[in-house]
């Protein structure tokens, strides 16, 4: 996440929006983003039900608690999903394509 | 007659085993080839160019390089390491960090972040000895040296952090040296992190850059 706070110049010269979803509850997520000096939202989901909209499988590690995998997804001005990647966000190749996209039109 | 063909078995025997040791040697050499290339060479002129990004002057003999393991992209730090005389903890590390913790574009702003995570598992309270804007990579930089004790523990911790910029970004160089409390800082290492710094210099655009 805090990939994502540096690099949040760049996503709004390439017209993009970062949001964050986690299983977590609002309180927990505010102190986190307090912790990280993060100021893009942060989406509490408490049931999981966007991470299980978006394919990601619930963690196996952990029984007995909503733990998600973490998983990157880009979805363009259509509303068409360009970009799955899972496990920690891969920033230079979401840059790249984030600029693809901009200069497309998308 | 019978010991005289035993010795000739023996040498025989003798000298399979040493060509089967020489072919596995030949063997593991071809192995060594096959190893992964170092990343970094070293120059006529005695400095180091790591990636062909950055070159810098190599410290002097006792400082061990370090380079990132399993290394994720956007964390990338490589650095030097000493072991001081004296008892634990006595070492001195320094490093340059593409990502220093925190996330503002402003020195200020992330030194206050960088200093909330930095030895944030030695659980150290940290008193700034010097804070000063100082000229580093031909740009403006600011030079920050604190200290930091651990009285459970008895141990203490003196460091030095330049934040300056790559392109838009924030990068640090700092060198952390430790000691028990009761110790005493040794100059010369901070005097070798400041020739590092002073050399260290980029041969071509960050990925940030050609954005």
């Amino acid at each position: 996440m805090e990939g994502h706070q540096r690099n949040l110049y760049l996503y709004e010269r390439f017209n993009a929006r970062v949001l964050g979803v986690s299983v977590d509850d609002v309180i927990i997520l505010k102190y986190w983003a307090k912790s990280l000096d993060l100021t893009f939202p942060l989406l509490s989901n408490v049931t999981g039900f966007l991470g299980a909209s978006f394919g990601v499988e619930p963690s196996l590690e952990i029984k007995g608690y909503p733990v998600f995998s973490r998983r990157t997804v880009i979805i363009d001005r259509r509303g068409v999903i360009r970009y799955v990647q899972d496990g920690s966000p891969r920033y230079k190749e979401i840059l790249l394509l984030l600029k693809k996209l901009n200069e497309e039109g998308q | 007659m019978i010991l005289i063909s035993r010795r000739e078995t023996m040498r025989k025997q003798s000298f399979t085993l040493f060509l089967l040791s020489f072919c596995l040697l030949l063997l593991m050499g071809c192995a060594t080839l096959e190893t992964k290339k170092k990343p970094y060479e070293v120059t006529p002129k005695g400095t180091v160019v790591y990636r062909g990004e950055f070159e810098f002057i190599l410290p002097p003999l006792g400082w061990n390089i370090f380079w990132p393991e399993g290394e994720d992209e956007g964390e990338f730090a490589f650095g030097f390491m000493r072991r001081d005389p004296g008892p634990f903890p006595s070492q001195s590390i320094f490093a340059y960090d593409e990502e220093p913790f925190g996330c503002s574009t402003t020195f200020e702003g992330r030194e206050k972040e960088f200093f909330k995570r930095f030895l944030w598992n030695a659980i150290l309270k940290f008193e700034v000895l010097e804070r000063k804007k100082v000229q580093v990579l031909g740009q403006e930089g600011l030079s920050v040296t604190v200290e930091g004790k651990d009285p459970v523990r008895k141990e203490k911790a003196k460091a030095k952090v330049i934040f300056t910029k790559r392109g838009e970004r924030i990068v640090a160089f700092y060198i952390t040296q430790w000691r028990p409390i009761d110790g005493v800082y040794d100059p010369s290492a901070f005097e070798v992190f400041d020739k590092f710094v002073q050399s260290f210099k980029y041969l071509k655009k960050s990925f940030y850059e050609t954005l």
